[in-house]
């Protein structure tokens, strides 16, 4: 299936629903692809200048993508796009599911909800627009999202967890076990008081080249399973753990220490996670890779495991199994779950908050009270740089995000193109939307010393192409079985949608997506002076004496923007807009 | 000697965890950890090269790749995958 060139806007209020069709302009595919490309471009069209991320007016978009319902293994996925009430800024979600080819099949190119209910509700989007509905779901309040799937065996369903309706600012968004996690999207359905999703359609929408797209399939899906994505299928994200605590990259208890030592990095490794009741695999609908490992019935990613583990300063693997499973079942993003816990248990052992929460407890009961915000999880439930500002005392020195979203598991005094790449990222602290770790692992890039002219181009280069791959939609996990992606996007694109573009023509519209981010964030607030790491990066060194110099690091983001070609504070005036062809996408109205 | 640690997909094809082999070049190095853990051929190593799957960081930190870089008595080699996403 290609693409519609519609969208259905769903406008919630009081106890009703309106459902309608919009067409979209026929060039914004060439513009913006679709995925994170389109869903930028759908949330500066829809959502008031300034809006509170939480009010009715805020829209949440689920973009979908050219390659959706095509036969091109790793395409069944979806982004989520929203103004994030955690960060204010912009934040989009991926996640794979069989819900992402069901709402392709509404006949639609995203589905945009804006407005409130008066109840807890499920909404139930139809091809047929008459048949759309609502349907009370006060008896699924504080459901787990696969018990919300259960109660509706058969259909397609996204759902929020309790975190989401009690609106905590990580909330995720659940489709078939896998969650739209990153910047509280749950929240943003549960203020609109939206517990799920179902949707239920026939349309196709006609591939341009059907019998190149076959073959393409084909091939893909045998690039798949080689071995490049080996360590994927084999052993999965989790198997990082080990090799990172070896390379001083895994951060632990907050970030004060990269290392946890060799035994007690073998416990949480695939081989010990798997000690603890069974390793299973599995895959996302319509992949041919299968990167999906559960232990013990849990399904468990590198992130995952850092966050709720070695961050916390828990070891034990199954105590981490246990937390990934309330996370998923109370809808939370893992990685500021464990980011805003560990930040609250340094607090504690500094004595700055009286409260009972040491490094190593059992997490569980802590991200129960989260979600349900009670007691001190409701401060927790407001993310750590919120919960930072509330305790003061010099705290915020050691919140380990950026504009709010909660690092990932890489640390930047060790790896110190992540440290720009993570400074920069338009959603916050980000190892999904820039991959410039991939850069400090390389042979001849010296991860310890970053460089003002060396660095910024590689963080450019690894932030476009995961651009390129969340608009198209294709799973990172492939990209060491594709040469040239910007040829090969510009191929598969044609095929599916004939969207005929260059590869550099391609790279253009990359470059105008992130462009369109990054204005999204400056309407909303953005300056540079959010480009930056936590003080702890700046000014307390790791025991072999790393540090990422504050001076640098400013030289280096001015030195991103004018590598971007934007002004060196990050400004885009007219000349840059008319450059990235950006001027007309501007001025749309909703 | 030069320690070889392996992690991750170079361990998994391997069947091991680590060796020691004679101190020398890059290359001369990996032909003996190809010698001593068959497995990692041709998938993680090929004549005495790793493949594009496999890093080689020097004492955990210089990530090398140059055939001619010259090991030590007692230099540490890291094998991990090249692959760190997650």
């Amino acid at each position: 299936m290609g693409i519609f060139g519609r969208i259905l806007k769903v406008r919630l209020a009081g106890d009703r629903l309106e459902c309608e069709h919009v067409p979209l302009d026929p060039e914004v595919h060439r513009a913006f692809v679709g995925g994170v490309g389109l869903g930028a471009y759908l949330l500066w069209r829809f959502a008031p200048a300034g809006v509170d991320p939480l009010a009715p007016e805020a829209p949440l978009i689920i973009a979908l993508a050219p390659l959706l319902g095509t036969p091109l293994t790793t395409t069944a996925k979806l982004a989520v796009v929203c103004k994030s009430p955690l960060t204010g800024r912009i934040s989009d979600g991926l996640s794979s599911s069989s819900f992402a080819l069901a709402a392709k099949r509404l006949g639609v190119d995203a589905i945009v909800i804006v407005g409130a209910l008066d109840r807890l509700s499920t909404v139930h989007l139809n091809e047929e627009l008459h048949r759309c509905r609502l349907e009370p779901a006060a008896a699924l309040s504080g459901a787990s999202p696969a018990e919300v799937g259960e109660a509706f065996a058969g259909a397609h369903v996204a759902a929020i967890g309790e975190a989401g309706e009690r609106r905590v600012r990580f909330a995720s968004l659940a489709n078939d076990g896998r969650h739209a996690g990153r910047g509280g999207a749950g929240a943003i359905l549960g203020a609109k008081q939206v517990k799920a999703i179902t949707v239920r359609g026939d349309a196709i929408a006609t591939v341009a080249d059907g019998e190149a797209m076959r073959e393409r399939a084909r091939d893909l899906a045998r690039r798949s399973r080689g071995a490049a994505t080996d360590k994927y299928r084999r052993l999965g994200t989790v198997s990082n753990l080990e090799t990172f605590d070896r390379l001083r990259i895994l951060p632990a208890r907050n970030f004060q220490a990269v290392s946890i030592g060799r035994k007690r990095a073998r416990k949480l490794s695939p081989e010990g996670l798997g000690a603890q009741g069974g390793h299973v695999r599995a895959g996302c609908a319509g992949c041919t890779i299968g990167c999906d490992h559960r232990f013990g019935g849990t399904r468990l990613e590198y992130e995952s495991l850092f966050a709720l583990g070695p961050l916390c300063g828990v070891e034990a693997p199954e105590l981490v199994l246990a937390a990934a499973a309330a996370c998923d079942r109370l809808g939370l993003d893992t990685i500021s779950t464990g980011g805003t816990i560990a930040f609250a248990m340094e607090c504690a052992a500094r004595g700055l908050v009286p409260w009972s929460l040491r490094f190593g407890d059992d997490l569980v009961p802590w991200i129960e009270r989260i979600a349900a915000r009670e007691g001190i999880g409701d401060r927790l439930a407001e993310g750590s740089r919120r919960l930072a500002a509330s305790i003061g005392q010099g705290s915020e020195r050691f919140a380990c995000h950026v504009k709010g979203l909660e690092l990932p598991g890489y640390e930047p005094r060790t790896m110190q193109t992540m440290a720009l790449g993570l400074a920069v990222a338009a959603r916050g602290a980000d190892h999904n939307r820039s991959g410039a770790y991939q850069a400090d692992l390389r042979p001849g890039v010296d991860r310890f010393a970053a460089d003002l002219e060396e660095t910024p181009p590689r963080v450019i280069e690894t932030e476009d192409h995961a651009a390129l791959l969340d608009s198209l939609i294709l799973c990172k996990f492939l990209r060491g079985a594709i040469a040239d992606p910007w040829v090969e996007g510009a191929e598969l694109l044609a095929m599916a949608a004939g969207i005929d573009l260059s590869g550099a023509e391609l790279r253009a519209a990359i470059r105008r997506i992130v462009g369109l981010r990054h204005l999204f964030n400056r309407r909303e607030g953005w300056t540079i002076a959010e480009d930056t790491l936590p003080e702890r990066f700046l000014s307390e060194p790791l025991e072999d004496g790393e540090v990422v110099s504050r001076e640098l690091l400013q030289g280096m983001v001015a030195g991103y923007y004018r590598a971007r070609g934007y002004g060196a504070d990050g400004a885009l005036g007219g000349a840059q807009l008319e450059r990235l062809q950006l001027g007309r996408w501007l001025e749309m109205e909703p | 000697m030069v320690e070889v640690e392996l992690y991750g997909l170079p361990r998994l094809y391997a069947g091991g965890e680590r060796c020691q082999v004679p101190a020398g070049t890059l290359r001369e190095v990996l032909l003996a950890v190809e010698a001593r853990f068959p497995g990692l051929a041709p998938a993680m190593l090929q004549g005495g090269a790793v493949t594009e799957l496999v890093r080689v960081a020097l004492d955990g930190r210089e990530m090398i790749e140059s055939a001619d870089y010259p090991l030590g008595e007692g230099a540490v080699l890291v094998l991990v995958s090249a692959q760190a996403g997650g």
